[in-house]
């Protein structure tokens, strides 16, 4: 017999802490992104009567730059940890020992502890002009110091963060594949590139569109990285939003923005996560 | 044919490998190589002599110093404040049968996903409506706020294996609801729980998205104090700094090995070796 009662109870200092933390700052931030801006003021007009301005503006052709910028630069940083991360994922899971393993593994999760400023820093330091390895812009034909040269750093910097996550997120996807599949593939007389790209990476595919979501949703909300080394050529909606806060007080602007943005980034978790996970279900039956 | 094929297959991937592995170790050391270099300003790489000017000039500065007890002391006591009470919830989570639980979870959850500069500003203005304009003060709601998922998340995955019926027995046995949940659920759980306090104690000491908006002039943050020198001028105390950063988080890792394992992170998986 559950005791429905106890549940509850454990549950309730959780409510109470969490429910005002939580809903009282985005229902603010709702009401402050539907009041009109008057400059020289911080915060919106409260005597003001609502409006939607605010959210117009976003459609702005110059606002719209900014969203795209952000999700582009996302979209790169992703699909290069997806290149990269599932060879490693691969290599902790079916290759190494158990120390190369376990070395890895902690080398991953360290990463992912370290400061995002120290990475981003050190990042800085390797690739920029007086670095050991400044002439790695030149691979891509880009120049470091021109936008595109900015670009690719805030891509370096965002893969470093998203590297350890997405290796991570597929560890634990390719531990749960049967290693028998692809040794069956091979004994059968596969060659070694097809069994990898049509048993491992196939089977592994709701696992990899969950890193991907998982490293893209940590891209796309991202601060720091743009702020270090975008140098102002690339700006992310983060960014705006800081900006608006920081340096123009323009409250009912910023909060709009973080209201779309709140918005994108739930709808692409759920919304994409639960689509993924159903579609597989159903097709695992 | 399918031999050549393999050989170029096995060359791309262990290439792959090896690119990710320098990609990850390289700043790292170049970090740990500048911050030993006795030029007074940044110089092309490497550098030509070694001296410890820097870590002298980071220690000896106060603003890093205020901002490292300012984020010790948060992220020690929000992370406290988020372990109890988010192992609580994830356990009352477990045994709950009410409908609705899915979305509480979500809910719950939902800090984890939202961007934090939007946390931070939310924060900021629910703050200054409240009249709270003391920095720690601001600074705590935020924090508890990023760091309590860690804790629920990590605890709710380590109760999966642990089958409702352990606690059931221990009732029928004549254990009472309070006494049972101490003695048999909590314990099967430690490893999660100690696994999300690590996680949001680094979330916390990390943060920068909620921090900037909730910090003043008297209280911020060691990520705050050194994101500010780096926009003024950027020498080398950061990387004598990054170096104590590398040196913690390395201390940190082994630790969580120790009590909890790493395998606590990734799971064995069902075909584990």
């Amino acid at each position: 017999m559950r005791r429905p009662s106890l549940s509850t109870a454990l549950l309730w200092p959780a409510l109470l802490v969490m429910v005002p933390l939580l809903l009282g700052p985005l229902l603010l931030l709702a009401h402050e992104s539907l009041k009109p801006f008057v400059g020289g003021r911080i915060g919106g007009d409260e005597s003001g009567a609502l409006t939607l301005q605010n959210y117009a503006q976003i459609a702005d052709p110059q606002y719209v730059r900014y969203f795209l910028d952000t999700f582009r630069v996302g979209l790169l940083a992703t699909a290069f940890a997806l290149v990269l991360g599932f060879p490693v994922a691969h290599f902790i899971v079916r290759r190494a020992g158990p120390t190369m393993r376990r070395l890895m593994v902690g080398g991953l999760v360290g990463t992912l502890f370290l400061s995002i400023i120290v990475r981003v820093y050190a990042i800085a330091m390797t690739f920029g002009p007086h670095g050991p390895l400044s002439d790695f812009s030149r691979l891509f034909g880009i120049s470091a110091s021109s936008p595109d040269g900015a670009e690719l750093m805030v891509v370096l910097g965002l893969l470093n963060s998203t590297l350890p996550l997405v290796a991570l997120t597929l560890i634990g996807t390719l531990q749960n594949i049967n290693p028998r599949l692809e040794d069956a593939a091979l004994s059968l007389g596969a060659p070694r590139w097809k069994t990898f790209f049509q048993i491992t990476v196939a089977m592994s595919l709701p696992g990899i569109l969950s890193a991907a979501i998982i490293a893209y949703a940590f891209c796309i909300s991202n601060l720091v990285v743009p702020m270090l080394v975008g140098r102002g050529f690339i700006v992310f909606v983060s960014n705006l939003i800081y900006f608006r806060f920081s340096e123009v007080a323009n409250f009912p602007s910023g909060a709009a923005l973080s209201m779309v943005m709140m918005v994108i980034s739930v709808a692409l978790f759920y919304g994409l996560l639960s689509l993924v996970r159903s579609h597989w279900q159903e097709a695992g039956k | 044919m399918k031999r050549f094929a393999d050989a170029l297959f096995q060359t791309a991937y262990l290439s792959l490998v090896t690119l990710f592995v320098a990609f990850s170790v390289i700043p790292v050391v170049v970090a740990v190589v500048l911050s030993f270099d006795a030029r007074g300003f940044v110089g092309p790489f490497p550098p030509t002599q070694f001296s410890l000017r820097w870590y002298d000039r980071f220690l000896a500065d106060s603003y890093y110093h205020d901002g490292l007890v300012t984020s010790l002391v948060l992220a020690t006591s929000a992370t406290f404040i988020a372990t109890v009470v988010g192992a609580l919830a994830a356990i009352g989570l477990h045994h709950a049968t009410f409908r609705g639980k899915g979305l509480i979870q979500a809910a719950l959850l939902s800090p984890l996903v939202i961007p934090n500069v939007v946390l931070g500003f939310g924060v900021l203005i629910f703050a200054s409506r409240l009249g709270i304009l003391d920095g720690m003060t601001r600074l705590m709601m935020g924090h508890v706020l990023i760091t309590f998922p860690y804790v629920m998340r990590t605890t709710a995955a380590s109760l999966v294996g642990i089958r409702a019926s352990y606690y059931e027995a221990a009732l029928s046995l004549g254990a009472k609801p309070l006494g049972a949940l101490w003695q048999v659920t909590l314990p099967l759980a430690r490893t999660g729980i100690i696994a999300g306090a690590v996680f949001g104690f680094v979330t916390s000491f990390d943060d920068v998205g909620v921090s900037l908006f909730l910090t003043d002039a008297f209280t911020f943050t060691l990520p705050v104090a050194i994101l500010a020198q780096m926009r003024a001028n950027l020498d080398l105390t950061i990387a004598a700094l990054s170096v104590m950063f590398i040196v913690a988080t390395v201390l940190i890792i082994v630790i969580l090995d120790r009590v909890a394992g790493l395998d606590a992170i990734t799971g064995r998986g069902v075909y584990g070796r």
